[in-house]
């Protein structure tokens, strides 16, 4: 569904080149992770995915589409939620009559039972939301969409401890087998549990492009006393005791996303070598 | 013509958009739009002893309001392009360019040509008969043709340069709020007094110091119309031309905008 290949992207002649050289593939039926440190870019990979930005040199193709041209046949297959956003003021009722005809997949049943599952009232002026109900209104305005393409950059900043479990439930439920989630997120924690795929962007680079299921069957994660062992690919000092990853034994534990993103970030070459 | 060009139905759902998202505001430009008219036709009156306006007046409030809050009017679109955020939602609609430009050309140049007139004539008729209530003096009513009627004697011509200048200082708005982020209008104008003030001073160095002004060649040499109706057919077409150049580069900023 996505395909990036070769990309460069530099938002200047005179700045250095923010991607160089970077390719993926995704495919529909998952859920990804995009995760970086602030400032790696994910929010520009986002919008040049999306067609906000134009690739400086390589390609972005989406369901066969440039982005970037923009064409209504792809957007009405695109949701994008950046991190900050615009909404008139107005009701839920209203926002949802003026826009929902736009996509043809819309599905305002399931926009209903999310609003309900959000405890948004449907009667209320959107400007008289909070920032977080804002950004539940719109995570249930995008999944309703239906689209095919469903970009969230940072989508749980801003939401309360129970709406993140919410948004973790309604988005592993309301999801078609055709459609694609990208999620782009530093707060790893939140988006646990969730994520099949982690796509890690460091220094305009993707330093791990994985399954979760190939990441368990090769790594272990694991809180022990003591962080010495020949067989500790990485570990961190936790409240009592270390968290540690280790090759893979018996294929019984859940991976760690944050512990994992750190060992690739600040770990060994061992490390990164042994996941790659 | 391909669905990804242009669709009537997406057209008409931009419309509907446009109406839901701005219905306040709508209401509140067009509520200080006709007090405005309403107080500065009664003040002149007022002024005037009373009387009751004549045609002339009708004529110059209609061409001073309509200019002065349609080039307001008109500076402030692509409103999605004064933030970040509004032209992120702006650019992901989906629709497609020519759709969203079409669209914001006909609900600002085209409502402006005719709703202001026609909002202005009905002010003023409300105002007139307002205050012949209360006074003896007896309100003549102007037809509607004198929205766009100056005079009998005034030849066509006159009305397509009149139509030209007006589509021109509006295309030029228009533009200048697809182009700049922040204070289109003021960025819009300053950049024409920019450009005039370049060639006032590229003209006078042409002719004053370069001796162009001691060279007296044929008229005809120099390409510049002689006789009234040349001339005027002449910046007819410049405005025109000027206008739809203007319109094309406002299409191409909104189809290459990136955020």
């Amino acid at each position: 569904m996505v395909t990036i290949k070769d990309l460069k992207f530099r938002y200047s002649k005179k700045q250095s080149p923010l991607f160089e050289e970077l390719s993926c593939e995704l495919s529909s039926g998952s859920i990804v992770g995009l995760l970086g440190k602030n400032g790696a870019g994910k929010t520009s990979l986002l919008k040049l995915m999306v067609g906000l930005l134009q690739p400086t040199e390589g390609s972005v193709r989406i369901l066969n589409h440039q982005p970037s041209g923009r064409q209504p046949s792809l957007l009405q297959d695109i949701y994008f939620l950046p991190e900050e956003f615009h909404q008139p003021g107005i009701s839920i009722r209203k926002y949802v009559k003026a826009n929902a005809a736009f996509y043809p997949r819309f599905d305002e049943e399931l926009l209903n039972r999310l609003l309900t599952d959000f405890e948004l009232p449907d009667d209320r002026q959107l400007n008289q939301f909070s920032y977080g109900q804002k950004k539940k209104f719109l995570i249930a305005f995008a999944l309703s969409t239906k689209c095919r393409l469903l970009v969230f950059d940072e989508p749980t900043n801003g939401l309360d401890i129970p709406s993140k479990g919410i948004f973790r439930r309604v988005m592993a439920g309301a999801l078609d087998e055709d459609q694609l989630v990208i999620i782009s997120t530093h707060q790893v924690r939140d988006v646990e549990n969730l994520i099949d795929r982690v796509l890690m962007l460091e220094q305009g680079k993707f330093i791990m492009q994985k399954n979760l299921h190939e990441i368990a069957a090769k790594l272990h994660f694991a809180t022990t006393s003591t962080p010495h062992g020949e067989n500790v690919l990485y570990h961190e000092m936790v409240p009592g005791g270390y968290k540690v990853i280790t090759p893979q034994k018996d294929g019984s534990s859940s991976v760690d996303i944050e512990l994992l993103f750190n060992a690739i970030s600040n770990g060994t070459e061992k490390m990164k070598a042994y996941v790659n | 013509m391909s669905t990804n060009i242009f669709s009537g139905k997406r057209f008409q759902l931009l419309v509907k958009q446009h109406f839901i998202h701005n219905a306040q505001f709508l209401l509140l430009s067009s509520g200080a739009y006709v007090g405005v008219i309403f107080i500065v036709l009664s003040v002149v009156q007022v002024g005037n002893g009373l009387e009751p306006h004549r045609l002339e007046i009708f004529q110059g409030f209609l061409i001073g309001f309509v200019t002065v809050f349609g080039i307001l009017y008109v500076g402030h679109s692509f409103p999605a392009f004064r933030s970040k955020e509004s032209a992120i939602s702006y650019l992901m609609l989906p629709a497609s360019a020519l759709e969203k430009f079409l669209f914001e050309f006909v609900s600002r140049i085209g409502i402006i040509l005719l709703t202001l007139p026609l909002l202005f004539w009905i002010t003023y008729h409300l105002q007139g008969y307002f205050f012949a209530l209360f006074t003896d003096q007896i309100f003549k009513s102007v037809g509607l043709q004198y929205l766009i009627k100056i005079d009998d004697d005034v030849p066509g011509l006159v009305y397509w340069l009149t139509s030209g200048g007006v589509l021109f200082a509006l295309s030029l708005a228009f533009t200048g709020a697809a182009m700049f982020t922040k204070q289109p209008l003021v960025k819009s104008l300053f950049a024409v007094a920019m450009i005039v003030m370049f060639f006032g001073g590229y003209s006078y160095i042409i002719i004053e110091h370069v001796g162009v002004g001691r060279y007296n060649p044929p008229d005809t040499l120099l390409l510049i119309p002689t006789e009234e109706e040349t001339a005027l057919r002449f910046f007819t077409l410049a405005f025109f031309a000027a206008s739809a150049v203007m319109l094309f580069v406002a299409y191409c900023k909104l189809k290459e905008r990136e955020v």
